[in-house]
C-alpha cells in the first residue's frame, strides 16, 4: 500500500475530486494548509514597496491506495491539478505498513 | 433464600423490559411506572436484606430524578442508604445485599451510605448532593428517618439560600459556558446544556428555597418534552447518553412519533427556550432579592429606622432614587432595563425597539415585566417604519454580545415576529449542515453580533448589521436560500424603512452573501475572469467592503470550521484584487452644492451681523402619517456663522450641552456678500430624552460659545460627572482613514466611531488641534455608529500631502480613544 499526498492550489480541489472519483477512488482526506515551494511565495508591490507573501494557502489531499495503482493515481492528480502557472504544487507517495478500517477491523488492502 | 431473591431480580428485569418495550406507554406515565416497579423491587430487596442481617434503624432513599419518580430507561439509580449512628456494624452487609443485585442486572448505580448527620454535612459541602437530597423519597426502612432528613435538608437549604443560591447560579453558568445552549445547538445535550434538564432542576431548587419562583407558564410541559426526548434517546441508543447526536435524531423522532428530525429539534428548542428564559428571569429575581436583603440592614443603620420607608407618599423611596435614565421612556432599575414611569407603550410604537436598544447598549437585561407590558400594550409600527424605529433596530443589532439576551427576551414574548413577520420561518429552524452549530435564527443574531465588531471596516454599518440579520432569511423556503432570501430581504428592508438605494444594496448583499467565500476558496484568483465576474456583481467598493465584512461575520457566526486564517487569507486576496478592478467612486463633495434660498438668507444675515443665525424646524414625520404625537421625532437646525477655526467643536459642544444627539449634519462654507466666508451647518438632531430645545437659549449659548465666553469643556465635564453614564458595552475602537482620491480640492478624513454625547465636539477639537481647516463635512449617525467625512485643507488652503494626512488621521484617532 502507498499513501499519496498532494499539496495543490485550493481551487483545483473540485477537479481533483472528480478525476479521482472517475478513477475509482472513493475516500480521501483534505486539509487546509499553507506553505511555499520553489517560488518562495509571491512577490507583490504595495505603495511602492516590494514585499513577499511567504505562506500561500494550499490544500493537502491524502489518498491511500494499493501499490499497483499508485503511479497512475499520481498522474491523475497531477493532470487535474495543473494550471501551468507557478505554485501549482507537488505530489508524492510513501509506502504504508498497515491500514485498518475502524468499524470492521479489516486490515491491509481490504481496509482501503 | 438466595434463590427467591434471584427469582425476584429476574422477574424485575423481565417486567422492566416489558415496560420499556411496551409501545402503548411512554412519557410521564412510563417514567412513573418504571420508578414504581423499581421501588417495589428495591423495597423487597431491602426488607429481606434487613431481616437476613438483623439490621434495624435504616432507610433506603431515592434521590435526584429517581427521587422525583422520573426514571428514564437508562437513568442511574440514585440511592442513599441512611442508618442510625449506632447501626454501623451490620449496615455494610445490608448495603451489599442491595447494591450487588443492582449491579448484577447491569444497572448504573449511584450510591452512598450515611447517617443523617453525615448526609446533612455532605449536602452542606456539595451542592450536587444537596440538590439530590431536596428530591429525596422514601423507599424502604424506617419512614421516620427519611422524613426527619427531608425536613432537616429543606430547612438547611432555606436557611443557607443566600449563600448557596449564588453558588448554584455560578455552577449553572459554568455549565452553560461549557455545554452551550440547548435552544440553538444542532447536537445538543438534553441534560447539561443551558435550558436543559439540569437547569429545570435548579429552578425547582430555587423554588424550594422560598426565595424566588420561576415564571411557570409552560415550564412543566417543556421539562416533560425534554424528558420524553431523553427516554427515546436512551431506548434508541441503548446507552445512558443525553447528547442528541445528528445520527440519532431521525430514530429518536420516529420513536416519539414525530414527522422528522427537524420537528423533534424544533420541539426541543422551544422547550429549552422556555426553560432558559425562566432561568434568566428567576436568577435575576434571586439576585434582586438577595441584594435588597443585603442593603436593608445597612440602610436601617444609616437612617436610624427599623424598616425601609413605606410605599407611596413622602419623599422619594430609595428605589426611585436608583432609577437611572437610559433613553426616552427607559430607565435602569436594580440592574435591569425597565420602562420609565412616564413611558406610554400604548402611544409610543417605537418604545419596544428603543427599550431593547437602550438595554443592549447599556449591557443590561430587559426586565420581563417591561417586555410583557410592551407585548401587551405596544401598537404595531406603521409601515414603512419611522426613521427612529429603524435606527433603534440598528443600535440593538450593533451592541455586540449584549444583543443576544435582549433579543431572546423580545423573542420569548413574540415581539420579534410582530416586528418582522418573516422571522417566523427561521425561528427554531435546525440546519442539516456539519459546519453550522446554531439554529438559523440564532445564527442570524450571532452574525449581527460578529458584524458589530466589524463596523469600523465599512462606510455603512447600518447596512452591514441589517444584512447580517437577514442574510439567511431565505432558509426554509424551497430552492436556493440566497435567491429566496433576496426577495424577502427586499420586503423586510422596505418595511423597516430603508430608501430605495439601500434596499438594492441589501438585496445584493443577501443574494451574494456566499459569493466571496465560494469564489475565494474554489476559483482561480489569478484568472482575471474570476476577478471581473466578482467586480461586475458587487459593482462598487462600498458594497465590496460590506460584502467582505458580511462574509467574515457570517463565517464567524457559523462555527469554528467555517473561519480560519487560511480562509481569511484567500478572502483578503480576492477582495484586494476585486477592489483594484473597481472604480473607487468619488464621494460627492457637499461643498459643491448650491445653497437654498433659506440658507442664503441666513448666510447673508450672519455675514452682516457677524454672529450666529439659526432656524429650527420640528420634523413632522408622524403628523404626516396622521397620528397623534406629542413629541417631535427630530429637529432640523440650520445655523449660519462667520467661518473660523474650531467652529465644528464649538457648535457640536453646545448641542451636546443641550442634550441634543446629532443624527446627521452637513457643513459647507461660502462667501455670500464678499465679506469673508460663512459656515453653513444644517443639522438633524434628536433630543436624548424627548424634550425639545428652546431656540432662544440655543442661540444665546451658541453666541457665547463662538465669542469664547462659554466654557464648553468644563460644562460638559461637569455634566458627565453629575450623570455618569453606564459603562455598558465595549464597542470596537474608533478608526480614522483617508478616503483615497475622492476630492481634488480637499483631503477627505473618514471618522468611524461609536456614537456618544459630545463625540462630534471631540472630533472638532482634535481637527482644530491638528491645525487643519474643515471646508465641509457630512456627518451621519447610523444606529449607534457615527460615520463622518471631513473635507479638510491645510493652512495654504490645499489638500494635505499624503504623509501629513496620515499623521492627522492618527492624531484624531488617538484623541478619540
Amino acid at each position: 500500500m502507498k499513501i499519496i499526498t498532494a499539496v495543490v492550489k485550493p481551487h483545483r480541489l473540485d477537479e481533483i475530486k472528480e478525476a479521482l472519483q472517475a478513477f475509482g477512488v472513493h475516500g480521501l482526506t483534505v486539509t487546509e494548509a499553507s506553505g511555499y515551494g520553489r517560488q518562495r511565495g509571491h512577490t507583490e508591490v504595495y505603495r511602492g514597496a516590494e514585499y513577499t507573501v511567504d505562506l500561500v494557502p494550499k490544500i493537502r489531499i491524502e489518498v491511500l491506495t494499493e501499490d499497483a495503482d499508485a503511479d497512475e493515481l499520481i498522474e491523475v492528480i497531477v493532470k487535474a491539478a495543473r494550471t501551468g502557472k507557478i505554485g501549482d504544487g507537488k505530489v508524492w507517495s510513501l509506502p504504508v505498513d498497515t491500514a485498518v478500517r475502524v468499524r470492521t477491523g479489516e486490515r491491509g488492502p481490504d481496509a482501503l | 433464600m438466595t434463590e427467591s431473591v434471584d427469582a425476584q431480580d429476574s422477574s424485575y428485569a423481565a417486567a422492566r423490559l416489558r415496560l420499556l418495550n411496551q409501545e402503548a406507554q411512554s412519557g410521564p406515565p412510563r417514567r412513573a411506572a418504571l420508578a414504581t416497579l423499581t421501588d417495589q423491587w428495591l423495597a423487597s430487596l431491602a426488607t429481606e436484606a434487613a431481616e437476613a442481617t438483623g439490621t434495624g434503624g435504616y432507610a433506603l432513599l431515592a434521590v435526584g430524578g429517581y427521587g422525583r419518580g422520573e426514571l428514564s430507561p437508562r437513568s442511574d439509580l440514585d440511592l442513599v442508604l441512611l442508618h442510625e449512628p449506632d447501626g454501623a456494624k451490620s449496615i455494610a452487609a445490608l448495603a451489599d445485599r442491595i447494591w450487588y443485585p443492582v449491579w448484577d442486572l447491569g444497572l448504573a448505580l449511584d450510591h452512598s451510605v450515611r447517617t443523617p448527620a453525615e448526609a446533612r454535612k455532605t449536602a452542606a459541602d456539595d451542592l450536587k448532593v444537596q440538590l439530590g437530597l431536596l428530591d429525596a423519597r422514601h423507599i424502604a426502612g424506617d419512614p421516620a428517618l427519611t422524613s426527619a432528613l427531608r425536613s432537616a435538608v429543606l430547612a438547611d437549604w432555606r436557611n443557607q439560600a443566600p449563600k448557596r443560591l449564588p453558588a448554584l447560579h455560578e455552577m449553572c453558568q459554568e455549565r452553560a459556558e461549557r455545554q452551550g445552549e440547548l435552544s440553538y445547538l444542532l447536537e445538543p445535550d438534553l441534560k447539561e446544556a443551558r435550558g436543559g434538564l439540569r437547569d429545570a432542576t435548579a429552578l425547582r431548587a430555587v423554588a424550594a428555597s422560598w426565595l424566588a419562583d420561576a415564571p411557570r407558564e409552560g415550564l412543566e410541559e417543556a421539562r416533560t418534552r425534554l424528558l420524553d426526548a431523553r427516554d427515546a434517546l436512551h431506548l434508541v441508543t441503548g446507552r445512558a447518553t443525553d447528547r442528541l447526536a445528528l445520527q440519532e435524531q431521525d430514530a429518536v423522532a420516529a420513536a416519539l412519533g414525530l414527522l422528522d428530525a427537524d420537528t423533534l429539534l424544533r420541539q426541543v428548542y422551544e422547550a429549552a427556550r422556555r426553560i432558559s428564559y425562566a432561568s434568566d428571569v428567576t436568577w435575576r429575581e434571586v439576585e434582586r432579592v438577595l441584594r435588597s436583603r443585603e442593603s436593608r440592614p445597612r440602610r436601617r443603620g444609616l437612617l436610624g429606622r427599623a424598616a425601609p420607608r413605606a410605599f407611596g407618599g413622602g419623599p422619594a423611596t430609595p428605589t426611585e432614587q436608583e432609577r437611572v435614565p437610559l433613553a426616552d421612556g427607559v430607565v435602569e432599575l436594580e440592574g435591569e432595563a425597565v420602562l420609565a414611569l412616564s413611558a406610554r407603550p400604548e402611544r409610543d410604537p417605537v418604545l419596544p425597539l428603543r427599550a431593547a436598544a437602550a438595554a443592549a447598549e447599556a449591557g443590561l437585561p430587559l426586565s420581563i415585566h417591561a417586555v410583557r407590558k410592551l407585548a401587551a400594550a405596544a401598537r404595531p409600527l406603521p409601515v414603512p417604519w419611522p426613521a427612529e424605529a429603524r435606527e433603534q433596530l440598528v443600535t440593538l443589532l450593533g451592541a455586540g454580545e449584549s444583543t443576544v439576551p435582549v433579543w431572546e427576551a423580545l423573542e420569548a414574548e413574540g415581539l420579534i415576529t410582530r416586528l418582522i413577520p418573516d422571522w417566523e420561518r427561521v425561528r427554531c429552524r435546525p440546519q442539516r449542515n456539519a459546519v453550522h452549530r446554531f439554529t438559523v435564527d440564532r445564527h442570524l443574531v450571532e452574525a449581527a453580533v460578529q458584524a458589530a465588531g466589524l463596523t469600523r471596516r465599512v462606510g455603512r454599518p447600518d447596512l452591514l448589521l441589517t444584512a447580517a440579520l437577514l442574510h439567511d432569511i431565505g432558509k426554509g423556503w424551497p430552492g436556493d436560500h440566497s435567491e429566496a432570501g433576496e426577495v424577502i430581504a427586499r420586503d423586510v428592508a422596505a418595511r423597516i424603512g430603508f430608501g430605495r438605494a439601500d434596499v438594492e444594496t441589501l438585496a445584493v448583499l443577501v443574494r451574494h452573501h456566499l459569493l466571496l467565500i465560494d469564489t475565494a476558496t474554489r476559483r482561480d484568483l489569478d484568472d482575471p475572469e474570476t476577478v471581473r465576474m466578482v467586480a461586475e456583481t458587487v459593482r462598487d467598493t462600498s458594497t465590496l467592503e460590506l460584502l467582505a465584512a458580511l462574509t467574515e461575520a457570517d463565517a464567524l457566526a457559523t462555527g469554528p470550521a467555517a473561519w480560519s486564517t487560511w480562509r481569511a487569507s484567500l478572502l483578503e486576496d480576492l477582495v484586494t484584487r476585486v477592489a483594484g478592478a473597481l472604480d473607487t467612486g468619488a464621494l460627492p463633495d457637499s461643498g459643491d452644492r448650491a445653497p437654498t434660498a433659506e440658507e442664503e438668507r441666513l448666510a447673508i444675515e450672519a455675514a452682516r451681523t457677524g454672529g450666529p443665525v439659526l432656524t429650527l424646524h420640528a420634523e413632522t414625520e408622524a403628523e404626516a402619517e396622521g397620528e397623534a404625537q406629542d413629541e417631535a421625532l427630530g429637529v432640523e437646525l440650520l445655523l449660519a456663522v462667520p467661518d473660523k477655526p474650531g467652529l465644528v467643536a464649538q457648535a457640536a459642544g453646545v448641542l451636546a450641552l443641550h442634550r441634543l444627539t446629532v443624527r446627521a449634519a452637513d457643513l459647507r462654507s461660502f462667501d455670500p456678500i464678499g465679506e469673508g466666508p460663512v459656515a453653513l451647518l444644517s443639522w438633524r438632531v434628536s433630543a436624548e430624552y424627548g424634550a425639545l430645545p428652546e431656540a432662544a437659549r440655543l442661540r444665546t449659548d451658541l453666541a457665547r460659545a463662538f465669542d469664547g465666553t462659554l466654557d464648553i469643556e468644563s460644562r460638559l465635564a461637569e455634566r458627565e460627572s453629575a450623570y455618569p453614564r453606564r459603562r455598558g458595552i465595549t464597542p470596537p475602537p474608533p478608526r480614522v482613514t483617508i478616503a483615497p482620491g475622492t476630492s481634488q480640492t480637499a483631503t477627505v478624513l473618514e471618522v468611524r466611531a461609536h456614537d456618544a454625547p459630545g463625540l462630534l465636539h471631540r472630533i472638532g477639537l482634535a481637527l482644530a488641534a491638528a491645525a487643519v481647516t474643515v471646508r465641509s463635512a457630512r456627518i451621519s449617525t447610523l444606529g449607534a455608529n457615527a460615520v463622518d467625512a471631513f473635507y479638510v485643507v491645510g493652512k495654504d488652503g490645499n489638500p494635505l500631502p499624503e504623509s501629513r494626512a496620515r499623521e492627522v488621521a492618527k492624531q484624531v484617532e488617538a484623541a478619540l480613544r
